[in-house]
């Protein structure tokens, strides 16, 4: 694996140095229209397509050997200031369709190499097959993404799929085993549009198990209407695996460079159990509800801003918060000065569940602000991200760079600060700080 | 003396309105002889940078009606599976894998470079612009457009049409400030799948991105009426099956 940095940073210096695409003569572009015509009729007609990217991403890790994050991985093992990691990825996308019926599969083949992990796997992140009928009607069967919900980096109302990373939105999710079918009308008038969808997601020990309560059969609704010029969804799940929950969502063009989009959900009898700083829980079941407004806008120079405020009603308090972080204070002194793993253990599996999820409090802000290729660079965004937690005021800062030196190759520079006192979320993270660089090459 | 005035205003009134449908008719003819009121498409979009080096995209299109456009990136791979939805002033990105279909503006570009979303969806001439005053210059028609509300892109066009095809041949697009955001140069007529002649190459330049360039090069237009329904969100990830 020693070879995969070198071969990438080789890959990476000829990406940049040779250019791309041959000069032209001074004002005058080869623009051949028989070529042009010649090279689309070859492309049109085929019923299969196989694609994806090869992605490259080292990673330095600036470790908080104090943080109780580090500690609950760790113990009292000293991994040192820093940490190394290196990530391959190869992605592969592919569709076949043949009159009303069509397959796509998206798998990625991913190795790890570095100083805290090594790992290497195949994951089918979608596989479905669909059946269309009529251009209004779809069947689904198969490993797929549903994606409800508006908000850009949260959605509450995705009922049956997997969270997004706040932190990366923008990269694809795993899916769930399900059946969908989907019903869609147009119309004149002030309602443009209805659509119906409907779920069935099974959970057993052997498929869906990461989703819930296994030996049961979920199923969810949507109902969403163009109306008035604004998209507007309501939802509904129900099912042994998960509570019932309910949901709404909206957005709109306020202006042609301004949107605003909201997501409601009422999710019953949740069932949460915090942990005094004892370590003992004290299980609660009520109704809770999740929330989130958000604008984005552009402005006359092409920068974009959105801003998001996530309510997460299924989240702990800041005193909850605190409790938990005492309690792993507690159980690791009592492990490093008696060796008892008895509370370091519980401590752990409780960061393996709700305390450890991505934001597992009440509320939090998200403001990403990008510019589009300034100072006249084509293909060039600079970008700055900021995730706050409004309870305990921790933060994480992400300034961002893509740029794309030549068609079908995409480079990110990004670097990630995660900020906080003691006993808040981001202040008691693994990393104080992560650098990462991306590498991809579509193909 | 009291007659005078009268009639110069009575001549007034009557040619004021002529000139102004004297103008919608000629924007009507450019928008009809432009493209079929519902149609399939495919372009080649190629962005070129001053020192050379070229970005191309392929797209295939469906239009129906007045302001219905739905377009699906085939190229390059890094795009694939992109698809755009406009619905009037409405419009979406979406982008495979990510999420639900997202709300874009006229004026961003999904593909970079100087065409934005407005230039890739857009609707006939017609729907988005009233004509506030027509010339004749030579061998052509100037129609002066201004936008019919501020959602469309452009606050101000000016459109030089020849009079002999009708179709434009140079249009200078203006924001409300009166600053010249680019022009477009219409160029290469040549008969499509129906018969009709039309250019088959748009290039535009712009004061803002100096010494660079964008052609979208038209290779097929088709006459087809496809189902309101494919023009839904919810369709716009199946978009690719209506090739």
């Amino acid at each position: 694996m020693k070879a995969a940095p070198g071969a990438a940073a080789a890959f990476l210096l000829w990406a940049l140095l040779v250019p791309a695409g041959a000069p032209r003569a001074q004002g005058k572009d080869d623009i051949r229209l028989e070529d042009i015509e010649k090279e689309i009729a070859q492309k049109v007609e085929r019923p299969y397509s196989l694609g994806g990217f090869f992605e490259f991403q080292p990673t330095l890790f600036g470790l908080d050997r104090d943080a109780a994050f580090y500690r609950l991985r760790f113990l009292d093992e000293d991994e040192g200031a820093t940490a190394a990691q290196y990530d391959l990825r190869l992605r592969l996308e592919g569709s076949y369709r043949k009159d009303i019926f069509s397959l796509f599969v998206r798998a990625d083949a991913l190795t790890t190499q570095g100083d805290l992990d090594s790992e290497s796997r195949l994951e089918l992140l979608e596989g479905f097959a669909s059946l269309k009928p009529a251009p209004g009607l779809a069947l689904d069967a198969g490993k797929k993404v549903v994606k409800w919900g508006k908000g850009y980096a949260w959605n509450p109302v995705a009922f049956v799929d997997r969270p997004k990373n706040p932190e990366d939105p923008e990269l694809a999710l795993e899916g769930f085993y399900l059946l969908a079918g989907e019903a869609i009308r147009s119309f004149g008038g002030p309602l443009r549009t209805a659509s119906f969808t409907a779920v069935a997601l099974p959970v057993d020990k052997d498929v869906n198990e990461e989703f819930g309560e296994a030996d049961h059969l979920n199923v969810a609704a949507k109902l969403y209407l163009l109306l008035f010029d604004t998209d507007l969804d309501a939802m509904v799940f129900t099912g042994g695996s998960r509570t019932t929950r309910f949901g709404v969502d909206f957005a709109r063009n306020i202006t042609t460079n301004f949107e605003v989009h909201g997501e409601w959900a009422l999710i019953t009898d949740f069932e949460q159990a915090p942990v005094n700083e004892r370590g003992q829980a004290v299980r609660r079941v009520k109704d809770v509800m999740s929330y989130l407004v958000g604008v984005r806008y552009l402005t006359e120079r092409e920068t974009t801003f959105i801003v998001e405020y996530y309510r997460n009603g299924t989240g702990f308090t800041g005193e909850q918060m605190e409790d938990f972080f005492r309690f792993v204070e507690t159980s690791d002194t009592t492990f490093r000065s008696t060796g008892n793993p008895t509370g370091i253990r519980r401590a752990i599996t409780l960061s393996e569940g709700a305390y450890g999820r991505p934001n597992p409090m009440r509320s939090y802000l998200y403001a990403r602000a990008s510019q589009k290729e300034p100072f006249d660079i084509l293909y060039f965004t600079p970008a700055l991200t900021t995730i706050v937690n409004v309870v305990d005021r921790s933060f994480v800062v992400i300034p961002e760079l893509t740029y794309s030196p030549r068609t079908n190759l995409e480079l990110r520079l990004r670097g990630v600060a995660l900020v906080g006192e003691e006993r808040t979320e981001f202040g008691e993270k693994q990393n104080d700080y992560r650098l990462e660089l991306r590498v991809r090459y579509y193909f | 003396m009291r007659k005078i005035p009268l009639v110069a205003i009575a001549v007034l009134l009557a040619a004021a309105p002529a000139a102004a449908l004297d103008g919608t008719e000629i924007l009507k003819k450019v928008d009809a002889n432009l493209q079929p009121e519902s149609f399939e498409s495919y372009r080649k979009l190629i962005n070129v940078e001053p020192g050379g080096a070229r970005r191309e995209y392929l797209l295939w299109t469906l239009k129906k009606g007045d302001d219905k456009i739905a377009s699906l990136f085939l190229e390059p791979a890094s795009e694939k599976g992109r698809a755009t939805l406009r619905l009037g002033d409405n419009m979406w990105l979406y982008i495979p894998g990510v999420g639900k279909p997202i709300r874009i503006t006229s004026l961003q570009s999904v593909i970079g470079g100087v065409f934005n979303n407005a230039d890739i969806m857009q609707l006939d001439y017609h729907v988005e612009y009233d004509v506030r005053t027509v010339e004749e210059q030579g061998g052509e028609y100037l129609l002066d457009l201004k936008a019919k509300s501020t959602t469309v892109a452009y606050d101000q066009l000016k459109m030089w049409v020849d009079r002999k095809t009708v179709l434009p041949t140079r249009i200078e697009c203006y924001a409300a400030t009166g600053l010249l955001i680019k022009t477009l140069y219409f160029k290469e007529p040549k008969a499509f799948d129906d018969g009709r002649l039309r250019p088959a190459i748009l290039e535009t330049d712009s004061p803002l991105y100096k010494g660079y360039r964008s052609y979208m090069v038209y290779a097929r237009i088709k006459k087809r009426v496809v189902p309101d329904e494919v023009f839904t969100l919810d369709f716009l990830p199946r978009l690719e099956t209506m090739r």
